[in-house]
């Protein structure tokens, strides 16, 4: 289980920096958290992703995976995913499929209770992800 | 258009401004292994602006403009005097000092409550401008095509003009060029400076795009990329770069036909393609004899 | 503070060693054979990682892997040579440094430079591998300083690299074949030089040269990352540019100076500092260079 790599304070206040965002008023950031296991196919892998805002589960919330390189940007593409709600609040599931070993940025362009796009890095090395502390 | 494909399209349009970048000072005559410097100071400048002192987008991307063009004028007014390789080391030195300084960015401002701005080598997250103006995936691909669009209809209008043949000229012949009087020199910088200035725009679009930049993104082999996408494509017209990189982000990764091996495959390709057209696919011959046929001038 | 400065610098001729045996190698590239060869470093890359999918399949003995990771960048360079030199070589000959032709087999290199790149990382794909390090045990004690073995050692491997290749160059017929080749070679393949062996020979020489600074490389460090490439290329540029271009003798100078310099700003200000401090220094050398075209033309 990674622990969160999400680097936005919990203690936030509104994120309204333009009117022509929708409502709610006070969008508070949601923090979030990755853990992935690799299939029998190589670089493709099924992740769990736990969302939580201000310390609770964050469910009903719509999110599309995407994934770049830090190190090669703009080089991969890699199709987005929509992640299907788990069974634990605030869970959802979805699979993976890289193309190669290395630190990849996730991101999470989440709609519903929270408009928010949250990258976390991780280390994909043919086994699990493990978050990237630099 | 499902997200694949927008995200494809995407990358194709931001990595064509830095294509375009060493396109120009390809023309010009000099090789540079140091325009993703630019692109980086414009992705930083821009998040700057709109993250941390909340400007919007046009002008932040001016902004980014005007920095990338006088970094690059100033990497080049030490270094134009050298030529081939050792220019292509000066930019290479300057590309990766640029990079560590980056590394060495720490500047966070207060905003909403929240601590925003560059942080090192951590990154410079939260550049949410696009995303709080509403702005959805499929929007912001037309706005980067729009801006790019308008850059290569500039360099078309260019090429066919007194100032496009001179810069040829320069490129392709320089002591011929110095016998007729043309300041190689002035044109010289002047090429530098506005090929910084439109990978800093590209760079600033990419911010934006990706919300969150970091030194890493803005390491050599980004403006290597660049550089074969030009060399591939074409130095004959700025549609050349386009070409060079929708081959190979476009049909090569897209495709996802050689996943894994992709690198080997363009590699290859360039390789052999340079023993045969050593300017590219769209060179200068090709370009004349279409134009030239499909205008019936001259 | 003295004891500081000198064990720095102890540690800096260690490494420096390894950046002379790169720079040896870079100066035969660039500034004797006059190529632009990017890939140079990625062939040696190659080289090491070979040694290393041997390392970790069996337990070889060191000098055996050295053995490997020559024949292995030299194999790379053939391919190299083949790839990006050869075909543009009769268009080379006429125009200067900056031809047409020079720059496509330059960036042909760096293309085949992307492949070695992903040839590499599909045959190991980690980051990060382990290599049999040089030497074993505790360093040598000298006073208050700790001398470690690899520092006699690669100051041993250089200073042998060094001769053999001037001996080679300018007391052996293959180096004034070479030299032919390289100054005059319509005149060479008329007087009955067999143009391309010569240069594909002088290319394997230079290989092999790398390869033994790429053994000494990964051995020292002990491992091996995909960015050895990249790496390799950039030390052994800067330490060639700091000895002035087509020296060999330079070439050794600038690798210790590289060295020294590196260990003395990641002692003082961090290894970001060490990295900006060689870079600032090739720029300012090529900065001055510039100057004093300036000033001649």
């Amino acid at each position: 289980m990674g622990s969160a790599v999400n680097h936005v304070r919990p203690w936030l206040a509104a994120t309204a920096l333009a009117a022509l965002v929708a409502p709610p008023a006070h969008a508070q950031r949601a923090d979030a958290s990755l853990a992935c296991r690799a299939t029998a196919t190589a670089h493709v892998y099924d992740c769990v992703l736990t969302l939580s805002r201000g310390g609770k589960p964050l469910q009903g919330a719509g999110v599309v995976v995407g994934v770049d390189m830090p190190s090669m940007p703009l080089a991969h593409s890699v199709a987005p995913v929509t992640a299907t709600p788990g069974a634990a609040p605030g869970e959802y599931h979805f699979r993976l499929a890289l193309e190669m070993h290395g630190e990849w940025a996730v991101k999470l362009r989440l709609s519903g209770p929270v408009r928010d796009q949250l990258i976390l890095h991780y280390d994909f090395d043919g086994t699990r992800a493990s978050p990237v502390r630099r | 258009m499902d997200g694949y494909t927008v995200g494809v399209l995407t990358n194709i349009g931001l990595f064509s401004f830095l294509a375009l970048s060493a396109y120009v000072l390809l023309v010009a005559g000099e090789l540079s292994f140091g325009q993703q410097a630019f692109f980086g100071v414009g992705a930083y400048t821009a998040g700057v602006a709109t993250a941390m002192f909340g400007w919007p987008l046009a002008a932040a991307t001016a902004a980014a403009m005007a920095l990338g063009g006088l970094a690059a004028l100033l990497v080049g007014l030490s270094t134009l005097r050298l030529r081939g390789l050792y220019f292509a080391m000066a930019t290479l030195a300057a590309a990766e000092m640029a990079r560590i300084l980056f590394e060495l960015l720490r500047w966070q401002r207060e905003v909403n409550g929240e601590r925003v701005g560059p942080d090192g080598a951590q990154g410079f997250r939260g550049i949410r401008w696009v995303f709080e103006h509403g702005m959805e995936a499929g929007g912001f691909l037309a706005l980067i095509y729009g801006v790019l669009s308008v850059l290569v209809t500039a360099l078309l209008v260019l090429e066919r003009s007194r100032l496009g043949a001179t810069l040829r000229a320069v490129g392709l012949d320089p002591e011929q060029a110095a016998a007729v009087g043309i300041d190689i020199h002035r044109i010289k910088l002047g090429v530098v400076s506005a090929a910084g200035a439109v990978a800093a725009l590209g760079g600033a679009l990419y911010a934006h795009h990706n919300t969150y930049v970091e030194p890493r993104n803005f390491d050599i082999m980004l403006g290597v990329h660049a550089l074969a996408y030009a060399l591939v494509g074409g130095l004959g017209t700025a549609l050349g770069p386009l070409l060079g990189v929708a081959l190979d982000v476009g049909v090569l990764e897209g495709s996802q036909v050689f996943a894994g091996y992709r690198m080997i495959v363009f590699g290859g390709v360039v390789a052999l393609l340079l023993v045969v057209r050593p300017r590219g696919l769209l060179d200068e011959q090709i370009v004349n004899a279409l134009t030239r046929r499909g205008w019936g001038l001259r | 503070m003295l004891a500081d400065l000198a064990q720095n610098t102890l540690d800096g001729l260690g490494a420096g060693a390894s950046y002379a045996v790169l720079a040896l190698g870079f100066t035969l590239v660039f500034g004797v054979l006059r190529l632009a060869n990017l890939a140079y470093g990625p062939a040696i890359m190659l080289g090491a990682y070979a040694a290393t999918w041997v390392s970790l399949h069996a337990p070889v003995p060191l000098l055996a892997l050295a053995a490997i990771t020559v024949a292995g960048s030299v194999a790379a360079g053939a391919y190299v040579e083949r790839v990006c030199f050869a075909p543009h070589r009769r268009a080379r000959a006429g125009s200067g440094p900056a031809g047409a032709a020079a720059m496509a087999a330059m960036v042909a290199s760096f293309a085949v430079w992307m492949q070695l790149e992903e040839a590499a990382t599909l045959a190991l794909p980690r980051h990060l591998y382990a290599f049999p390090p040089l030497t074993t045990g505790p360093p040598l004690s000298l006073g208050p300083l700790a001398l470690r073995m690899e520092t006699p050692i690669g100051l041993g491997v250089a200073a042998a690299v060094c001769a053999a290749l001037w001996w080679m160059l300018y007391r052996a017929r293959f180096g004034l074949a070479v030299r032919a080749v390289i100054e005059r070679p319509a005149a060479a393949g008329l007087s009955g030089i067999d143009v391309s062996r010569v240069s594909a020979a002088a290319f394997a020489v230079a290989s092999s040269v790398g390869g033994v600074g790429g053994f000494l490389v990964a051995a020292t460090h002990g491992q091996v990352t995909p960015h050895l490439g990249m790496w390799t290329t950039l030390k052994g540029m800067l330490a060639m540019m700091i000895g002035g271009l087509g020296s060999l003798p330079g070439a050794v100078a600038g690798g210790m100076v590289l060295g020294v310099l590196e260990s003395h700003s990641q002692w003082y200000l961090g290894p970001q500092a060490r990295d900006l401090t060689a870079y600032l220094l090739l720029f300012a050398l090529l900065a001055w260079r510039s100057r004093g075209l300036a000033r001649r033309g």
